[in-house]
């Protein structure tokens, strides 16, 4: 495995990005934040990668990082390349890419909702699934739902008063 | 939520557009999912997608979750389609850890994408059929699925949540004499295919209703990130088993389908011929069953003390609605430290589905969503 | 998910229900009613079990099993029971696996638009306890809280066999007379609007005047009205009254047993 040399000459042409070979027809690219738009705009104008994927969101809290992967693919070089980007936590602020890859646009809304990054410049921010919850961005790692479903809910009593009442009679459904 | 306001109408300036709720309450909607239309007359200037209906926050309780018991949660993902969802989890698992899939599970694996494939494309199928009215297609198409159904129950003991791909393999060998009731099964199909033929792409109403009806075109497709049948039925030979292959596909032969009207027409023509394919898949996953013997599963450790190493995959599968993509990064513990699901239709369920309903009529909502094939628990995870 | 209002509440003893002490008209329980009125209520219930419509509404994943159970395999039909698409004339709301907080909005306004009486199935694990996603913070864990349930099916997903024994079932109760609890809706109103108001907020409301239609039926009890529904009239009491002032009156005569 190794990187193609058509994909090692675009990427020497940015500067500060590390690139490295990440299993068959995967390549993982490290760039800094501003270097994004320009990286995707040269993968896509020089070797094809029109089809953005995915863009992931891993929330690495002990840093205080945001990670976002796009992940692109090149109908023509059958190969899938994932930019990381790391930005800060707070405030949360990227730029979108949506005039570069217009799946963009509900990627970044779905990381919107769910971590709260803000995308400058993307189509719509409106929230699209979590129209009907007012706490903080479920999917980041400060969010417990456990904690959150012990105080919402309630469950379904296995021992009700009657149940213990039979079985202090020596019946039940434990034998 | 606000209090629900009733303007009176008297007090309304008078207008010639109106908002109408398509969802998700509704029987021509695909699953609980909700377009908002604005009409003038009966054409769609507008269309908002609303989803969120089945959100249930998928990622985050997979975080929460050791890597084994997150097997049974994946298929619960996209309900028509579970299986490619087993596989996308289980392969991204192995990608991290390295895992070997022994020879016979990937044929066994092949052969349950492909059946899963069948059974979704006959839903699809029956479905979009029942948009235009056409009833009998949808009871066939249901009743032709549940007898693969009858196959998956067979082999893994559930008729739509196998839980049976698990990383390194899959559960258990095939039962005794499946492969005979496949082959049976198959010829079955073929046998009614020329039926949903005469039924289906050789009917008037279908042909009048479905060509030219939500079309878009090949460069609008890729600009879009449509991917699946609805980027083959505008002439873009493009699928994840060919360009990005994952299993024993390279060693399986199959034509990939195109067609070339891009409207909901030339999708169900390239549903119709991926089901042919599937069938000759599932023949050649048979035939090579027969001949490979050997484990169903690599060894793993202790699943309840099991840590992957620290990582981070992207495994793509071509599901039967395109492209499925399952992104997963370990720390290094039992739980993954985070999931992303690419649902196949998250792209042809919203943002596609908004402008390919600009200009349409109002009655070619429904199809136009079935002929897509959306599939709203995959977008809303 | 603002102010949530109460932890939990004690419903009202069943006991003290029949009558419904004081306001509205006393529901007729089975010993005041007279002969003919038995009769007919029998012959009612009987019919009515023999032609049921189901709310085509697919709420969660268990909604797969349903077009096998509907269609030719299995074929529902056999037993009077077809799909429905309007809320209004429909019997049966199959609530067909979990509800994210969303769906559950929906739900109760389509249930509450039925009309009487109208039956709830829960279908699957998740309405029983929250199933697979118990740790999830976008579904509901338990649907009696919010709307009265008939029946539950157990089971992830439950096959098509047992979506036919329940409505099997179903129908056996309502031919006796024992699929009542849509009539627990009304007495006890107060406690499942407290529930929906947990979750949504206590400016939740909906356009249906359910109290009033408790006076309608007569079943008006002690529990219908209490502390929750005092925030429905601080809050949006006009807007229930302007959408009730919308029924047609008739929408809610037609039945026998009042
Ligand atoms: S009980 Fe199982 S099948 Fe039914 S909705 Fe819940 S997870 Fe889905």
């Amino acid at each position: 495995m190794s990187i193609p040399a058509r994909l090692n000459e675009v990427l020497n042409e940015l500067p500060a990005i590390q690139a490295r070979p990440a299993g068959a027809r995967r390549v993982r690219v490290d760039v800094a934040p501003q270097g994004l738009p320009a990286l995707l705009e040269l993968l896509k104008g020089r070797l094809g990668f029109i089809h953005l994927s995915a863009i992931s969101c891993v929330d690495w809290i002990e840093d205080g990082q945001f990670e976002l992967v796009y992940h692109v693919w090149s109908h023509e070089m059958k190969l899938l390349v994932s930019c990381h980007v790391r930005i800060a936590r707070e405030p949360g602020v990227y730029v979108s890419v949506h005039d570069i890859h217009e799946p963009a646009g509900f990627f970044e809304r779905d990381i919107h909702e769910m971590f709260g990054v803000h995308f400058d410049g993307a189509p719509s921010m409106e929230k699209f699934i979590l129209t009907s919850w007012e706490g903080p961005p479920p999917m980041r790692k400060d969010f417990n739902t456990r904690k959150h479903v012990e105080e919402t809910f309630e469950w379904v009593d296995y021992r009700p008063d009657w149940l213990k009442d039979i079985e202090r009679k020596g019946g039940g459904i434990e034998s | 939520m606000t209090t629900p306001q009733v303007p009176d109408p008297a007090t309304l300036a008078p207008s010639e557009e109106y908002d109408l709720y398509f969802g998700p309450n509704h029987p021509g909607i695909e699953g609980n999912y909700s377009v908002r239309v604005r009409l003038k007359g009966d054409v769609i200037c507008q269309a908002v997608a609303d989803g969120g209906y089945l959100h249930r926050g998928f990622e985050k309780i997979m975080e929460d979750r050791l890597w084994v018991q997150n097997i049974a949660l994946v298929p619960r993902i996209c309900v028509p389609d579970p299986v490619p969802m087993e596989e996308s989890y289980a392969r991204a698992v192995e990608m991290i850890g390295g895992l070997e899939v022994p020879l016979r599970a990937q044929w066994i694996r092949v052969l349950m994408l492909e059946l899963s494939r069948i059974c979704a494309h006959l839903f699809t199928f029956g479905g979009n059929a029942a948009t235009i009215g056409l009833y009998t297609n949808m009871f066939w198409g249901v009743t032709m699925r549940d007898l693969f159904l009858d196959i998956f129950e067979e082999i893994t003991g559930a008729r739509i949540y196998h839980i049976y791909i698990t990383p390194g393999g899959v559960r258990r060998d095939l039962p005794e004499g499946v492969l005979e009731r496949i082959e049976a099964l198959l010829v079955e199909l073929e046998e009614r295919m020329p039926q949903f033929e005469d039924l289906f792409f050789n009917n008037a109403v279908v042909i009048d209703r479905a060509t030219g009806t939500g079309r878009m075109s090949a460069e609008e497709a890729l600009a879009w990130g449509v991917t699946g049948p609805n980027l083959r039925a505008t002439g873009v030979a493009s699928d994840v088993r060919r360009d990005d292959p994952y299993l024993v596909y390279p060693q399986v032969d199959f034509d990939i389908v195109t067609e070339t009207g891009g409207d909901a027409l030339a999708r169900m023509m390239v549903r119709k011929g991926e089901v042919v394919q599937a069938v000759k898949i599932v023949r050649q996953a048979i035939a090579a069953l027969r001949k490979v013997g050997g484990p169903v599963r690599c060894e793993l450790p202790n699943p309840l003390a099991w840590d992957l190493p620290a990582g981070d995959a992207y495994a793509r599968t071509e599901s039967s609605k395109g492209e499925l993509g399952f992104y997963i990064v370990s720390n290094g513990g039992p739980r993954p430290y985070r999931v992303h699901v690419r649902g196949a239709s998250s792209m042809h369920a919203v943002q596609v589905l908004e402008k390919l309903l600009v200009g349409s009529r109002i009655e070619d909502v429904a199809q136009i969503m079935f002929s897509l094939d959306a599939c709203p628990p995959e977008v809303d995870r | 998910m603002t102010d949530k209002p109460l932890k939990s509440h004690v419903r009202p003893p069943q006991d003290t229900m029949p009558g419904g002490a004081g306001q509205g008209c006393p529901a007729p329980d089975a010993q005041t009613r007279s002969i003919w009125r038995r009769i007919m209520d029998d012959f009612a219930d009987h019919c009515r079990a023999r032609s049921l419509f189901v709310l085509h509404y697919c709420t969660g994943c268990g909604a797969i099993e349903l077009p096998p159970t509907i269609t030719s395999r299995f074929d529902m039909e056999r037993v009077g029971i077809t799909p429905m698409v309007t809320p209004r004339q429909a019997d049966i709301l199959l609530i067909t696996g979990y509800l994210s907080l969303k769906t559950l909005k929906r739900v109760i306004l389509s249930y509450e638009q039925m009309q009487g009486p109208k039956y709830v199935l829960g279908f699957g694990s998740c309405t029983i306890n929250g199933g697979m996603y118990w740790n999830s913070y976008a579904t509901m864990k338990r649907l009696d809280q919010y709307i009265p349930t008939d029946l539950f099916i157990a089971g992830c997903m439950p096959r098509p066999e047992a979506v036919q024994q329940v409505l099997l079932k179903l129908i056996e109760d309502i031919d006796a007379g024992r699929a009542n609890a849509w009539q627990d809706y009304y007495r006890n109103y107060d406690f499942y609007l407290g529930n929906q108001q947990r979750l949504f907020g206590a400016g939740w409301n909906t356009p249906t005047d359910v109290i009033g239609e408790a006076r309608h039926y007569g079943y008006y009890g002690p529990g219908t009205e209490g502390e929750h529904t005092r925030l429905l009239a601080e809050g949006g009491g006009s807007a229930a009254r302007l959408a009730h002032a919308e029924y047609p009156s008739t929408a809610l005569t037609g039945r026998i047993k009042s």
